[in-house]
């Protein structure tokens, strides 16, 4: 306290000077009667300067070189930043190698096991009728196209394939694109640009995402599946706004979900984009070939007339066990593609083989409608098997050749419940030689449903082989699971 | 070929500002939230403390001195050094900001902000002491560090790097 005592003092002297100055018979003037204090010189000389400076013009200083010592420091201090983020414990995939076709049965590092990784729903990886066409391509055109649909890269099984998925579909036209995935994620922002509304699933798989977000236009998503969420949306977004109706609304859906194995309730969709007038984008990709009495999709199992559904698009991974994609509908939309489809316009068209072996899957499954009642019975036969496994329980549609498990009950960390679905997939892999898959998410992925063990279901399966699944699965989960349920 | 044969350039304009350490500053409504902000924090302490209008305004413009001196004027750099690659990392926010172009709109607006206050608290006090002393000081430097003739310049190697 003693110590601080001259710091007031000498503290309290100078303000007394201050203010002494301030009122001083010289900081005092009177000019035309008025009483000019001293604070009235400072007041004055600030607002002359901000004036002075509020009235000059915006420049930019002059850059001034930088000296030789000065280069020599910036170059001492500057550290790289590394080129990506240090790759965290979990992120790191050690994924199985596959060492033969993936088939029902494959061959995974070195020992055969019973695939349910591969979505190879209808059998047709290995079919022969499809390697022939293929080989017969591959000495007719070569391997790959070496140019984009435009430029020189249109060969003639392009357009015959084009044909064939539109009449098998029974659409006027369809496009076809050399990438499954990029797909839907060219044809969104084909479509869909600034300003417009897109109502999505909140379920959709990165391919949709990415469109979604690449398209820019404004995306609001509802709850998974929940036709009650998207008629609430669709109600909100369109009630008394005038803007609503002049701008372009989308409701982008797949029809079977990948995250989920759920399948989209086409009729009702149909009915509230009819009520509400928005357009419908529907990804096929793991319906295609697979819904419907005949293979023809998710329209074809609901009855709905497929021209109420504006754009269809669907990769040709799963079912048709080839690659690339299509987008089916109208002339208009499909011709609009042509020219405003990035994945189309820049990209090497469809290895000409690959096309080949699309139209003779299609053939296929034209000629053998017994190959769907067989997927059919594979997957009642997985669900009846795995509804008593213990710790999981099926959570995909029934009909769905994505069957879908989940924990019964999740330990409240996604981490955790991840670890506890990768080890029972390794179990059954290592110990049983059953290969199964988790739907771990990458970093890129913003969909935020459940995670679980993903079964894809072939028609190429035999009942032994979805008995040895349920088996293992069983025996796995209740060991692994014992300490946690 | 353009005329004269010369080549046609396609000349990409810049964003008008690139650094996320000051972009937040071009966005419509931010000269509202800040005089709001300085007169609800001016309420706040009247309120709290239960001083005369003057002091409180003193204390606000103070407090604004104290809190704009060290973001705008002594802290160096941004938060976001990996995107900018440390270009930034010699400035203080304030020579940041526009790209280093002087008296803009914004300096303009900032360098009037703490003279208005100082005018308030000043006029409110009656101009007594300490208070006006207090105020006079503070406004002082902010208005010489705000100046166009000391972008980049350090007063006797204060602050300066080493």
């Amino acid at each position: 306290m003693d110590m601080a005592l001259p710091v007031v003092n000498a503290t309290a002297a100078v303000l007394a000077r201050v203010s002494a100055a301030f009122n001083g018979p010289l900081a005092r003037a009177v000019v035309f009667g008025v009483h000019i204090d001293g604070h009235l010189v400072v007041e004055g000389l600030l607002i002359a300067v901000i004036v002075f400076q509020l009235s000059r013009k915006s420049y930019k200083p002059p850059k001034k070189p930088l000296t030789e010592k000065e280069i020599d420091e910036l170059c001492d201090e500057w550290e790289p930043e590394p080129l990506c983020p240090p790759i965290k414990e979990g992120a790191k995939i050690d994924a199985p190698t596959l060492e033969s076709a993936a088939g029902p049965h494959t061959i995974v590092d070195g020992k055969e096991v019973v695939n349910f990784a591969s979505a190879n729903y209808l059998g047709l990886i290995g079919n022969e009728k499809i390697i022939d066409s293929c080989i017969s391509s591959l000495e007719k055109y070569g391997v790959g196209s070496c140019g984009p649909r435009g430029f020189y890269g249109t060969i003639d099984v392009h357009l015959d394939c084009e044909s064939k998925i539109a009449k098998f579909l029974g659409t006027p036209d369809s496009i076809l694109y050399s990438y499954g995935i990029s797909t839907i994620f060219s044809v969104i922002p084909a479509f869909c640009k600034k300003g417009d509304i897109i109502v999505a699933d909140e379920g959709v798989h990165w391919a949709v995402q990415n469109g979604l977000h690449l398209s820019r236009s404004t995306v609001v998503y509802f709850k998974h599946n929940d036709m009650a969420s998207l008629a609430s949306t669709l109600e909100k977004l369109t009630r008394g706004n005038k803007r609503a109706e002049k701008i372009r609304r989308y409701i982008v859906v797949e029809s079977i979900y990948q995250n989920s194995g759920q399948i989209a309730p086409l009729d009702e969709i149909v009915r509230l984009k009819e009520k509400y007038r928005f357009r419908v984008i529907l990804e096929e990709s793991h319906s295609f070939g697979v819904l419907g009495k005949s293979g023809r999709g998710l329209a074809e199992h609901y009855g709905v007339p497929i021209e109420k559904i504006d754009i269809i698009t669907a990769g040709m991974g799963n079912a048709l066990a080839t690659d690339g994609g299509f987008c089916t509908g109208s002339v208009r939309v499909v011709d609009h593609q042509r020219l405003s489809s990035s994945g189309y316009v820049f990209s090497a068209s469809l290895p000409p083989y690959l096309a080949s072996a699309a139209v003779s899957a299609v053939n296929y499954l034209e000629e053998n409608p017994s190959v769907l009642a067989n997927l059919r019975s594979n997957i009642a036969l997985l669900h009846k098997e795995l509804s008593d496994t213990p710790g999981l329980e099926i959570s995909s549609h029934v009909l769905s050749p994505i069957v879908f498990l989940k924990l019964k009950k999740s330990t409240g960390s996604p981490t955790t419940d991840l670890d506890l679905l990768e080890t029972i997939a390794d179990k059954a892999l290592k110990e049983d030689s059953v290969f199964v898959v988790t739907s771990k998410k990458s970093n890129l992925d913003r969909c935020k449903l459940p995670i679980g063990i993903r079964l894809f279901v072939s028609a190429g399966h035999t009942e032994l082989d979805i008995s040895r699944l349920s088996s293992s699965l069983k025996r796995v989960s209740a060991s692994v699971l014992s300490d946690y349920f | 070929m353009g005329r004269r044969g010369e080549p046609y350039y396609v000349e990409a304009v810049p964003p008008v500002d690139v650094n996320k350490n000051t972009e937040w500053f071009m966005y419509p409504g931010v000269w509202t939230t800040y005089i709001l902000m300085l007169f609800f924090a001016w309420l706040l302490v009247l309120s709290v403390s239960g001083c005369s209008p003057g002091a409180a305004w003193t204390v606000v413009n103070l407090a604004h001195f104290a809190i704009t001196y060290h973001f705008f004027h002594w802290k160096k750099g941004t938060p976001f050094a990996a995107d900018d690659q440390g270009i930034y990392s010699r400035l203080t926010w304030w020579e940041q900001i526009d790209n280093g172009q002087q008296l803009t709109r914004n300096r303009k607006f900032l360098t009037v902000v703490p003279v208005v206050l100082y005018l308030i608290a000043s006029h409110l006090t009656d101009y007594k002491q300490p208070m006006f002393f207090l105020n006079t000081i503070a406004v002082f430097v902010l208005v010489v560090a705000k100046l166009p003739n000391m972008h980049k310049v350090r007063i006797f190697g204060i602050n300066a790097d080493i």
